[in-house]
């Protein structure tokens, strides 16, 4: 028995009465919180418990609710958008009326009315629509990203109900299906209505989140609602990923609990001694009625009091500070008016905020081509006519050409002159080729109010190509079934289909063969497109026809027959011309690739498109240049010839004596690769591969992809073209798996979502393609040269910034928490605490955590002009310079160090202590006052050290943080505050007694001046010897900022001397058929307008998105730059 | 999720600020390590902590100070105690010593302690506070294991730190010449604190302090109670008594040395101890040499840097001396970088 759901949803996790045990469990099944719970466990047991409770609650506490906070305002923001969507209307039939009804209340089994521009509101069976034989058009970007429309068509039976309420009411069919599911593309089931059972799939049926396009109603069964429909199901979890520097802080902080473990251990084995030597006659001196304790008992209790006392060396304020820091960077990327793209009004969007200093480490690029490198924007660039070529030839002497004579478009632009004189001339193949622009696709037209004619196109090559047809005079204006409405040259002539051959992949090639002049256009179906035609006499067509007609009828092989006979017509053509539709290429793509090569980022390719677009694309954006020594190609098609391509491939490059090995080999060569081999830098010389999708199955195969990264990742540039979204993920794992490098995928289309989310980085462009890379996406912006500035000054300051902050981070705790365990030797290793509780318990949280957070979010090494100019200083990050396990090491060293002479200097004071006074100040308290206040100081001078950017807010924390301590000292060594709580704060008067000793004071210094001048003495020598590109690139900009203000001295990338354009075409089956069957029509327009009628209709709206996109399409065509050279 | 249909692209730009805490354009000093600050830092402050480190060995070294440890010098003494059944006997113990040298101006008797670890975690948090307010003298909490006697009667003051209280008396006698004895007088007050004497310590509010305590009994190891601890001062007595305000100061290290005693400057004594032959006359009653511990008795002046403190002044010497070695070579390792750019760069 099936239950089910209504259509509310709950995409929330919480209400007001679970939140708190939710969110507390899922907090707690962190790690790390967990263990501080535990500890707040230990410490309640006061055998061991060597710290009060409040140390460690004060900042769990803080964590959790800092936490809870924003899981309250997520889950907030997600009830307001359920509600929203919960209580949006639609109208349903209830009771044999059409009602208003809330979303939520919409039940499996309701009938529902939907008109045009409306979400969907349940998965429904469709029954009727406004449109003949019930067909309706949806958009599904919502669902899986892409925005050109799809058709559904309602079973015939039930498209007859058409708009009759009482007969809809009346409607019982039963629909038995499938289970819910996620596939957005399948749907099994059937209908049993009327004793008959009709068969249901996909065709039939509307998902949620679609929206209702181009049709003004239609009428629906519900068959899922709620948590039950598709898009429901496919709202899973999304992968949590994590960044190198999590899995490194991980790791060290596993080694830090060994550390600590092995402390404890040390210490207790040094108290289970001391008592077995000194404790044990001290003790019954000093407790003389106790059980005289076995001293091995002894050190275990010991043991876990040290545990508890020494875990600050992994603070919690760790795993809170870092988040922290990363929201901050994230918020910076979202403010950065650089990346801001004003035409679409289009922020970058730090959608992850966790990942930010991955962007500092980036070794690989996996972009996609169309709509990425490419504006996605086509535009008919270049013809040539009876071997005559028009275009752009040399930009340096571009005449603007406005169309002054038609002015559909004025902003249309198009550089010669010529082709506009030689209309105007009436030069008869140029009159046929634009005819048969005008003639050969499957665009529908659309005429607004006001004469304004729109063009809805499949893809946006067609669009371009009867755009330019129209603005050269030829103007295609409407279509039925059976005929097709030009305007030539201010004369309209309507042109009898014949027949169409559709565009498809094999044939790569469309045709149109209409009467009066009987034509034919044929293409090879490239970007570049090759115009043909040929005169057919009636005869012959009609035998052709003859022959297609069996073919049609033909069962087992209609479709090689029909090639066959589409292949008969399609020969002995006249080669009129070649168009040429350029996909230009975005702004600043050559700029940012090339500097993005020069910080040593690899740029892969991976494009569905064909190798010859995507050889294009790589030698317009500099990928591929003409002095490269060698451009492997490979494309075989079995596994044993893409094996023999990557032999030669490697042979080149390695020379002969070289071995290939086979795949016996194969787990060596892994090893090696794995190990990070040098074979490459014994490589000279620039070179690129070029792999085909089929070549590529076989080279992602076990046995050869070894040798596939090997030499891909010797060569200078990889393009993968013709791959599937599956492939490019399986590139991108590979890359990611044998490498052991930080990969980014950059993409823009539904297809590039598994490389997105496999990369360690996934870049979605905001582009022409839909929302769905942006929503899989860990990052966004709307223009790819936008990823220079996110990798090179983001991305690197992120990496700079959370480096540094891990190193102070660990070095401070070490420094904080390692005195303690010095003083275990001179207090019989009892887990005594060097410094007051409430220091302990601030001291992370309140007293240190302001300026490190500050040094974290806000410092710069150089400056972001800087960071642009100089793309080498990416390097650090690729090689992981600057936080890697010896960096840790060296910081802990210098952690430790610190605490030895936080602690060794005072107890050299103390050993023999008189006040100015003659007063005894040796004692514990003041020591502790002592060691703390050198404590804050000396890591107050070290953060002042390390901040290399001094803003105004550096100084207020750092100043402020020494201030706070001095405060928050003398408040809680008060007097009132004793008064009022005399066993927690036993501190009374210390801090104005000892720090009124100049004794101390000179401790203080002493300590301050041995923890520091160290440092600054190693940094200054290795300033001087090995100074960093960084350290250069300071002193540069010092000695600038001193000379003159900052003057830009941006780098000109490379140019080549070849210039290539990326031409483009969809490799989508066409709606030819669709066009011929008149479906898509409307029924009022199907009037017989036979032979040579010149009526023209009004067809109103198609596909009002896609028609908008056309129009931007045509109007941007002005405002962008074209590659220029 | 799906998406507001009705995203108007408004007139509202959704251009970010520019601001200058947005585009992280802050005015900002960039700070970096050039030799024009770092090495003329470096000397100048090893000059700095040379001249200190001179400064403090010669004040150190001005200190005049004698430390006798009498545990051996009276180790009759020393093994009476160590028996718990002797409990109640008297011991005294005479240990004569000389002063070369004349103590000019204040001079500080201090009693010191070897070995005994004040600052065992058990043993600091073996105390309350609120009783030594004198506010609840029945507050026993925390002073665990020394809180009740075995007929459950609160301690006052309980804990272990006032239990194993220092209870030796000490007496200084100069001898002008080997038949005259001279009692140097000593003062006990101005030995604590001042906020332990008058903030951190209280006595219960009553006329009499021996009833103010009644409901309590004396720690175990204590031979009289509280308010008895001094006969010749009645103000000296119950928690506000000098010796054990400063015992409960507890140590940081395990060698400590407390200050016991002040000379009052009158008399002979008027401007220090004149050079001479003196001597101790110790009450014996505090063991150590059951835990192996030791103790003695410090005479000592005190300068501007307090008492005699060696360490200190070695310590800024030498601290001095490596921050100029660094300088000179950092100076050195500077100028033949800046040569060999030089050499590089034309």
């Amino acid at each position: 028995m099936f239950l089910f759901q209504n259509n509310r949803i709950h995409t929330s996790k919480y209400n007001v009465l679970t939140f708190l045990p939710i969110n507390l469990f899922e907090q707690f099944q962190r790690v790390a919180n967990a263990y501080f719970l535990f500890l707040l466990i230990l410490q309640l047991i006061p055998e061991i418990s060597s710290l009060s409770w409040f140390t460690t609650i004060v900042p769990l506490v803080l964590v959790l609710t800092i936490t809870a906070v924003k899981d309250a305002t997520d889950d907030y923001f997600r009830h307001k958008s359920d509600n929203q969507v919960n209580n949006r209307l639609s109208e349903v039939l209830i009771n044999g009326r059409l009602q208003s009804e809330k979303w939520m209340n919409v039940m499996a089994g309701d009938i529902i009315k939907l008109e045009n521009n409306q979400f969907v509101a349940a998965d429904l069976l469709l029954l009727s629509s406004s449109e003949p034989h019930g067909l309706c058009y949806i958009e599904t970007a919502e669902l899986d990203g892409e925005t050109n429309l799809k058709v559904r068509h309602a079973l015939p039976v039930t498209s007859e109900l058409g708009t009759d309420i009482s007969r809809l009411a009346k409607f019982d069919g039963v629909v038995a299906c499938e289970p819910p599911n996620n596939k957005l593309d399948k749907f099994t089931g059937d209908l049993s209505w009327k004793d008959n059972k009709y068969p249901l799939n996909n065709e039939k049926i509307i998902l949620r989140g679609c929206v209702l396009r181009n049709t003004s109603w239609c009428f629906g069964m519900v068959i899922f609602a709620g948590p039950d429909t598709k898009l429901m199901q496919n709202s899973g979890k999304t992968k949590f990923k994590r960044t190198s520097i999590d899995r490194l802080m991980n790791t060290l902080v596993l080694w830090i609990f060994g550390f600590l473990v092995c402390m404890g251990i040390i210490l207790a084995i040094g108290n289970s001694i001391w008592e077995h030597q000194v404790g044990d006659y001290f003790r019954a001196f000093l407790f003389q009625d106790e059980v005289v304790k076995n001293s091995i008992f002894s050190g275990f209790l010991t043991f876990w009091s040290y545990i508890i006392i020494l875990n600050t060396v992994v603070p919690i304020s760790l795993y809170v500070s870092v988040e922290v820091i990363r929201l901050g960077h994230s918020y910076f990327i979202n403010w950065d008016r650089k990346m801001y793209y004003s035409k679409k009004e289009t922020l970058a969007e730090a959608r992850t905020t966790t990942l930010n200093e991955e962007l500092g480490q980036i070794e690989y690029v996996f972009s996609d081509k169309t709509g990425t490198l490419t504006q996605n924007i086509m535009t008919f660039n270049k013809c040539s006519i009876n071997g005559k070529t028009y275009g752009i030839l040399n930009q340096r002497s571009v005449i603007l050409q406005e169309f002054s004579h038609n002015k559909k478009n004025s902003k249309f632009q198009f550089y010669d002159h010529s082709l506009v004189e030689s209309i105007k001339l009436g030069d008869p193949k140029v009159h046929e080729f634009f005819r048969l622009l005008a003639l050969c696709h499957t665009v529908m037209p659309e005429e607004k109010n006001e004469g304004k004619l729109i063009y809805q196109v499949q893809s946006p090559d067609e669009g371009a190509l009867v755009t330019a047809a129209r603005n050269f005079g030829f103007i295609f204006k409407s279509r039925t079934p059976e005929t097709i409405t030009v305007e030539e040259m201010g004369k309209v002539v309507t042109y009898q289909l014949l027949a169409f051959l559709d565009f498809n992949n094999i044939r790569k090639r469309m045709s149109v063969i209409g009467t009066n002049d009987t034509f034919e256009f044929g293409g090879e179906g490239l970007r570049t497109l090759a115009i043909a035609y040929r005169d057919l006499n009636e005869e012959y067509f009609k035998e052709w026809f003859k022959l297609l007609e069996e073919a049609n009828r033909e069962f087992d092989k209609r479709d090689e027959c029909i090639a066959a006979a589409y292949e008969e017509i399609e020969k002995d053509m006249m080669l009129l011309g070649a168009t040429a539709i350029e996909d230009k290429l975005q702004d600043g793509v050559i700029e940012t690739i090339a500097s993005l090569s020069l910080a040593n980022i690899k740029i892969w390719v991976l494009t569905g498109d064909k190798q010859e677009t995507a050889m294009n694309i790589g030698y317009s954006c500099n990928m591929l240049t003409d002095d490269m020594n060698e451009v492997f190609i490979i494309s075989g098609h079995s596994a044993a010839e893409v094996w023999e391509e990557l032999k030669k491939a490697k042979e080149i490059l390695f020379g002969r004596s070289t071995g290939f090995t086979n795949g016996y080999a194969f787990c060596e060569k892994l090893q090696e690769l794995k190990r990070g081999s040098t074979v490459e830098e014994s490589v000279t010389g620039d070179y690129a591969l070029i792999i085909n999708g089929h070549s590529l199955g076989h080279a992602l195969e076990a046995n050869l992809q070894s040798e596939f990264l090997e030499i891909a990742c010797i060569c200078k540039t990889v393009i993968c073209c013709r791959v599937t979204p599956l492939q490019k993920a399986q590139v991108v794992e590979l890359v990611k798996e044998y490498r052991k490098a930080v990969t980014l995928a950059i993409g823009d289309g539904a297809n590039d979502i598994s490389m997105i989310k496999s990369a360690h980085i996934g870049v979605g462009i905001s582009g022409q393609e839909g929302m769905q890379a942006v929503l899989a996406s860990d990052y966004s912006f709307a223009q790819f040269r936008y990823l220079q500035r996110l990798l090179l000054v983001h991305g690197r300051w992120s990496y700079f910034r959370m480096c540094k902050f891990l190193c102070y981070f660990f070095y401070k705790n070490f420094a904080f928490t390692l005195v303690h365990f010095w003083f275990g030797f001179f207090c019989g290793f009892s887990a005594q605490t060097v410094y007051d509780q409430w220091f302990i318990t601030l001291f992370n949280i309140v007293y240190t955590s302001l300026p490190i957070l500050a040094m974290g979010i806000f410092d710069q090494d150089v400056s972001e002009q800087n960071s642009m100019d100089y793309p080498n200083l990416y390097r650090p990050g690729q090689l992981n310079l600057l936080f890697n396990k010896s960096k840790f090491f060296i910081c802990i060293a210098h952690g430790v160090y610190t605490s030895f002479a936080l602690f060794f200097i005072p107890y050299g004071v103390f050993y023999n202590l008189a006040g100015e006074d003659g007063k005894h100040i040796a004692d514990y308290q003041s020591f502790a006052v002592t060691i703390a206040t050198s404590l804050v100081i000396v890591v107050s001078v070290q953060i002042a050290l390390d901040t290399s950017y001094w803003t105004v807010i550096n100084h207020v924390f750092i100043w402020g943080s020494v201030a706070t301590y001095f405060s928050i000292l003398f408040t809680m060594h008060s007097d009132g505050i004793f008064d009022v709580f005399p066993n927690q704060f036993p501190f009374v008067g210390n801090a104005r007694h000892s720090l009124t000793q100049k004794n101390i004071w000179l401790v203080i210094l002493l300590t301050t001046v041995v923890s520091v001048m160290p440092v600054i003495a190693f940094r200054f020598i290795k300033v001087d010897l090995y100074p960093t590109l960084s350290d250069q690139i300071r002193q540069l900009q010092k000695v600038q900022d001193k000379a003159r203000p900052l003057k830009s001295h941006r780098r000109q990338p490379r140019r080549t001397s070849s210039r290539r354009s990326g031409y483009a075409f969809a490799h989508q089956e066409g709606y030819g058929e669709l066009i011929t069957s008149g479906k898509n029509m409307r029924v009022k327009n199907l009037h017989p307008t036979s032979g040579l009628g010149k009526t023209m209709y009004n067809s109103t709206s198609w596909i009002e998105n896609l028609c908008k996109k056309t129009t931007d399409t045509v109007n941007s065509f002005s405002l962008d730059r074209t590659v220029k050279l | 999720m799906e998406r507001n249909s009705n995203d108007v692209p408004g007139l509202l730009s959704r251009m970010p600020d520019n601001t200058a805490f947005k585009q992280q354009r802050l005015p900002a000093w960039r700070s970096h390590l050039t030799a024009w600050a770092v090495l003329p830092g470096f000397f100048t402050t090893g000059a700095f902590f040379l001249g200190m480190g001179i400064l403090l060995i010669l004040s150190a070294k001005s200190v005049k100070e004698i430390e006798i440890t009498y545990t051996s010098m009276c180790s009759n003494c020393a093994k009476l105690r160590e028996n718990a059944s002797n409990f109640y006997k008297e011991c005294t113990c005479s240990v004569p010593f000389f002063i070369p040298e004349k103590m000019p101006g204040n001079v500080y008797m201090y009693y010191k302690l070897h070995n005994f670890y004040q600052n065992l975690r058990r043993y600091t948090i073996s105390r309350n506070n609120r009783q030594l307010l004198g506010e609840d003298i029945t507050n026993v909490e925390n002073c665990a294991p020394f809180q009740r006697d075995s007929n459950g009667i609160p301690i006052a003051p309980c804990g272990a730190i006032a239990n194993s209280m220092f209870n030796d008396t000490i007496l200084l006698s100069y001898y002008p010449h080997s038949s005259t004895r001279i009692n140097v007088p000593l003062l006990s007050s101005g030995i604590t604190w001042w906020t332990d004497k008058h903030i951190k310590f209280q006595n219960p509010r009553s006329n009499n302090l021996p009833s103010a305590f009644t409901g309590t009994t004396k720690p175990p190891y204590w031979r009289k109670p509280v308010y008895q601890l001094d006969p010749e001062n009645p103000e000296n007595n119950g928690f506000l008594n000098n010796d054990f305000i400063v015992w409960m100061r507890v140590a940081a290290l395990p060698t400590f040395k407390k200050l016991y005693r002040r000379i009052h400057r009158t008399g002979p004594f008027a401007n220090g101890l004149p050079a001479g032959n003196y001597s101790f006359d110790i009450a014996y009653n505090f063991p150590v040499t059951v835990f192996k511990g030791e103790k003695g008795v410090v005479l000592s002046t005190v300068t501007w840097s307090g008492g005699s403190n060696l360490f200190l002044g070695i310590a800024y010497l030498t601290t001095g001396a490596v921050i100029w070695l660094a300088a000179f070579s950092m100076t050195a390792v500077h100028l033949k970088m800046k040569k060999r750019n030089i050499v590089s760069e034309s």
